[in-house]
This record gives C-alpha cells, structure tokens and sequence, in this order.
C-alpha cells in the first residue's frame, strides 16, 4: 500500500504547485484573492488572462499598489490579511509595474527624501496635482486618458472642497482638469510604453551574492562594507549588512528582502538595534544597486548607498573622504570591487604606501602636492574606475544642505513620532573667476562644522522659536524638535512650531566660514503613507 | 482689500503683504514634497512662508479644517474618508493625543 500512495501524494503535490514556477503560484494566489475580495465592487472583463475593471489598466510602483490597496481597505471597506494585502502588491507591481527609466527623476519620493523641492515644468501640473501631495505620487503612475478622467472623478467627489481653495477658485477647475490635465498626463505617463513593453521582455537578474557597499549620511560621515544576500525564492531574500562607518565604529545588520517588478529591491532590517529600510533600485545588468538606506520609523534619518555585486567588471564605487587638500598628506580609503594593485590618483596626487587591501577595499596613504590641479579628477584602481578624488586648496564657501528643511513636532504621548532635521556642511571653491555660484565652481565635499539655530525674523524673536521648537546638536547638525500639542507657555498655547535660520561655521585652517539655511519646524501629520 | 478693513495684526500682516507683492513670491517656494501649498489657510506654512499666521495652536480650529478635507494629504479629512478620526478626541486641545496615524500599516 506504502508503494502505491507515495506516487498518489507526489502527485498532489506537483498539482499544488510543486512544479510550477514560484511566480506563477503567487499569480494564481493573487488573482484568487481578486477574484474572492474584488469582485463586490470590480467587474471581471477578461477570465483568461484575467483581466478586471480599473486595476487591469494602471501600472505603479509597489508602494503605489500598496496605497491603491490600502485606499480599498480605509474607503471601501476591503477586508484582507497583511499576507494577502502583500501577495497583492507583489503580484500587481510584477505584472503592472514602472520600468525602471519610467522611475527617474522621482525616485526622492520612494526613498523617502521629504525634504526634496519639487519643480516642474508644467505650471498647470503643480497647481493642479502637487499642490496637495508630491507631484511624485502622480508621476510614479501610469494610465490612460479614461482612468485619469476617472481619477479626476474620484478627487472632486472625496474631497469636494477642492474646488474652493486658492489655485482652484481662481480658474475653471473643472474644465481644466478634464481638459487640459487628463490629456496631459495621458500623454506624459500613458498606460502604454515602449519601455514598460522592452523592460518585461529583459530577464530579470537574482539578486544574491555578496555586495561591497559605500554609503553616506549625516551624523556618521561615510561609510563601507559588504552585504551578503542569500534565497531567492519567490524574489524573497536574506540580507545582512556588515561594515563600518569612516571613524571605525561597526555598522551591522540583518532582514529580509524582496525584489518587485524585476529591479525594485525593499528590505527591512534591524541595523545596531534600530529597524531600517532599504529602498533600492537593481541595474540592468543587475550589477549595482542603489537608494536610501533610513530609519523605519524616523525615515528623515538615513544615508545615500551604493553597491557593487562581487565578481562583476571591477568598479569604484568611492574614494572616502572624498577630497585632499593640495600640499597634504591624508588617508584614502578606495571602496568598490575587483580594485586593482595600480592605483592610480590622477596627477599630483599620489600612493604613498598601501596600508591595508581586502576584496572590497583599499586602504592608502596618498599626498598631493601644492601644484596639483585644481578640482575634481577620475582615480582608478586598476581596471576599476567611477569615482573622482576632489583636490582643493582652499574652502571659498559652505554651503548648508538642505539650504530648506522642513521638520515637524511629535511624540508628547501623541501617535506621530517627531520629524527632525538632518544638516549637512558643504565646501565649496569658488574657481578661477573667484566668484560664487557661477559655472566654474568646484564642489569639496561634505566637512565638520559647529551648528546653531537663530530666529529667522523678527516675529520668530518675538515668539522665541529657537527656545521652543526645539534643540540642535552643536557638533551632529541634527535638529530634534520639541513635543507636539499645544505649549501653554507659548503665545496663545501656540504648538512648538517656528522659523529658524540654521547656522553652520567651519574652520578652514585660521580662516572661519559660516553658511545659514532656513528651517521650518511645524505641526505633525496623522495621513502618512509611503509616497508623500 | 479695499473695502476690507485689518482689525487685528494678523490682518495688518496680510494687508501689508499684498501690498508688497510677498504672497505669489512665497507660493513658489512651496514646493517641498509632501507638504501642501494650499495656505488659505496653510498646514505646514503660511502664505508667507512661515508659521505664524497658522491656526495657533492649530488644534484650536483644527476639526474646523479637517472636516472640509482641507488638506486631505496630510490631515486626515472627516467629510468622506475618516469620518470616526476624531471619535477619541472631541475636544482637540485636550484630546488631541487620542488622534492616530491614518495610514493602514502591517500589523505583523
């Protein structure tokens, strides 16, 4: 009997899905729940491949998916399981995603840069879609003309009094935004496009591997390491992080991972103890990877990163710190893969001993003389180039980044954690013509400086904003700020909110530089989902 | 503005603002992601550009704002999508700690 059964059990199993490709079962999974949970309100247009009203004709990124999804939950009353509610994104950002050009240019908004400054080109564009959220959000999607006018629809009706605030008011509200918005957007993210069709025809490269990484971000400076990533299965991964940060201390970290639409990686980890995120993006060749790396909770923390997979034409990812001044001797560290013995610093600039090599570094004493051309030069290691070594002889000027921030109160027992700022001093010359902000200006690199917050006009003095909105750490740059609710200490029990100029001096040598920023320090917001 | 006359300094700031052709100049600067440029009035700026002309302290007029969706992308509008956000929190200046983040995370 034994004999006879096991063959019958195998067989069962094939049929549930042993055999058929890991994607192939979340499709069936996913278009199961579809067709359980959707179909009260959705019609099925297409059984075979399915295909169903409105969802079948946008495409988004996975966070986009995520919030239509989420949307369905909060408005319509979709009842779904987390589990479910992620085999749905999956399966909707694989088959009905961006392909990765299709992301360039608003990328800021995945990974969380919130205090990017959007521009665009199209006045009737920032008026009518970014003025309420990121213009982002819109152009991370893509439909046609029809389910644009339907999305029209849906805004007039949720939210009515649209059509009453300043910028909507002033004009045919209406029949701009049929008019003149819906052809527009149809024509610059149409349903259709010639690199959607090239990206699904591309085949996709697994991630796993070992990874050399450099990354950068306020507080800690740079940093480097290696992430290994293992699985695979269904797109999920294992990753772990393991490097250091350029004053020696360990960044170390594990999670898990997967990768959407053949390219979009997202990992949670826990980093040092604090759960972070990665959003990254996997080239074509499916070679590097790169994005934000930030706190899952605070995501106003985090750092830009790099990586380069091992094995792959050797690559320089970055020289840490990133300039040298001329007539000084200094530590380079090289970071990338397959460096090659002959390093080479461009000239003026050279190797005065190596001092330390593994696969994904090179450590190096280098020297640069006083005649070294001025600015940016390429530095290979070998074979592998990409990244530019800074010569500078002097600091002309700082600059403070982000030059506008806007951070916002929390905690004090309320659901919003606060929102900090994060600033950064950068160093600049100011090139032959002496003169700052012209063509010819060659940036340094990020450098230390002592930080302060001043009041930024004479109602910030009046309302004492530098006492109330919080404190800025004089050597980090980072502003934390106060509680939220109302301060009953403050004018009218006024929220800790104010308007700072954010002051950074720098010592270059004997001479003292200073910059100033503005920064706004505001009320929290209770409606946060992942695209601003 | 003719025929409206500034009672308060709030007033007197807005006036004088006009006429010094401040407000379309601040509009434009606006553009951070995520927050509106919807002032009139504004969540996380004013018209000009800075805080002081908010609703202070903004739980004060806060469900007067929220209620007409007046910056649905950042407060959670009580007219169509939320309309139990306030349930906890009638009274916003003492409550206001009872109102929650809107946006359905993982639970797991």
């Amino acid at each position: 009997m034994k004999n006879f059964k096991l063959p019958r059990l195998t067989g069962g199993l094939l049929l549930a899905g042993v055999i058929l490709p890991v994607s192939a079962v979340q499709a069936a999974d996913a278009e199961a729940i579809i067709q359980t949970k959707c179909m009260a309100c959705h019609t099925q247009e297409q059984a075979e491949p399915l295909e169903m009203s409105r969802m079948s004709h946008q495409r988004k990124t996975p966070e986009g998916w995520l919030m239509t999804i989420a949307r369905m939950q909060v408005m319509h009353g979709l009842d779904v399981s987390d589990e479910e509610r992620r085999t749905l994104v999956k399966y909707f950002a694989d088959k009905q995603g961006l392909a990765p050009e299709e992301t360039a240019g608003a990328r800021y908004a995945l990974e969380r840069r919130l205090n990017t400054m959007e521009s665009f080109e199209s006045a009737n564009f920032e008026q009518m879609c970014a003025r309420c959220h990121s213009g982002a959000r819109v152009e991370l999607q893509r439909r046609p003309a029809e389910e644009w006018k339907h999305l029209v629809n849906f805004h007039l009706g949720q939210w009515p009094s649209l059509e009453y605030q300043a910028q909507a008011r002033d004009r045919d509200w209406m029949g701009l935004a049929f008019k003149q918005m819906v052809p527009e957007l149809a024509s610059n993210f149409p349903l259709q496009s010639a690199s959607w069709d090239n990206w699904q025809k591309v085949t996709k490269v697994p991630v796993s591997g070992s990874w050399s990484f450099s990354a950068q971000m306020p507080v800690k400076g740079d940093a480097r390491g290696v992430m290994t990533i293992t699985g695979g299965k269904g797109d999920q991964y294992q990753v772990s992080i393991d490097g250091e940060y350029a004053d020696g201390s360990a960044l170390k970290g594990s999670g898990t991972a997967i990768v959407y639409t053949g390219y979009e990686w997202r990992a949670n980890l826990t980093v040092d103890g604090v759960k972070m995120r990665q959003v990254f993006a996997l080239s074509a060749d499916g070679a590097e990877l790169t994005g934000r790396m930030f706190e899952t909770i605070h995501d106003e923390a985090g750092m830009d990163f790099a990586a380069v997979r091992s094995g792959s034409s050797p690559t320089l990812l970055s020289v840490q710190p990133e300039f040298i001044r001329a007539g000084s001797t200094q530590v380079l560290t090289l970071v990338g893969t397959g460096l090659g013995k002959q390093i080479s610093l461009g000239d003026g600039v050279s190797v005065v001993s190596e001092i330390y090599r593994d696969d994904n570094k090179v450590v190096v004493q280098a020297t640069a003389n006083n005649k070294a051309q001025l600015g940016p030069r390429n530095v290979d290691a070998g074979k592998a180039t990409g990244a530019t070594l800074n010569v500078y002889n002097n600091v002309d000027r700082i600059n403070v980044v982000p030059s506008f921030a806007v951070a916002r109160v929390g905690g004090n027992g309320g659901s919003t954690p606060k929102y900090n700022a994060y600033f950064q001093a950068e160093a600049w010359m100011n090139g032959a013509d002496g003169q700052p902000d012209t063509a010819d200006d060659m940036r340094i690199g990020y450098v230390p400086a002592k930080w302060h917050v001043e009041p930024f006009n004479e109602q910030a003095a009046v309302d004492r904003d530098v006492h109330f909105t919080g404190r800025m750490d004089e050597k980090t740059g980072v502003f934390t700020t106060a509680g939220a609710g109302p301060n009953p200490e403050r004018r009218m029990s006024t929220n800790n909110a104010g308007n700072l100029k954010v002051i950074a001096d720098v010592m270059d040598g004997d001479k003292a530089l200073s910059a100033e920023g503005q920064m706004i320090v505001t009320v929290q917001r209770w409606n946060n989902p992942p695209l601003p | 503005m003719k025929h409206l006359k500034p009672v308060n300094n709030k007033a007197h700031t807005l006036t004088q603002a006009v006429v010094d052709d401040q407000v379309e100049e601040v509009v434009a600067m606006q553009s951070i992601a995520g927050c509106t440029a919807t002032t009139d009035p504004g969540w996380e700026i004013d018209a000009f550009g800075g805080v002081t002309s908010l609703c202070q302290p903004m739980e004060s007029d806060l469900y007067g704002c929220a209620d007409p969706c007046w910056w649905p992308a950042q407060v959670p509008d009580m007219m169509n999508t939320y309309p139990d956000w306030n349930e906890q929190a009638t009274n916003s200046a003492e409550n206001w700690r009872n109102l929650g983040t809107v946006f359905p995370a993982d639970k797991d």
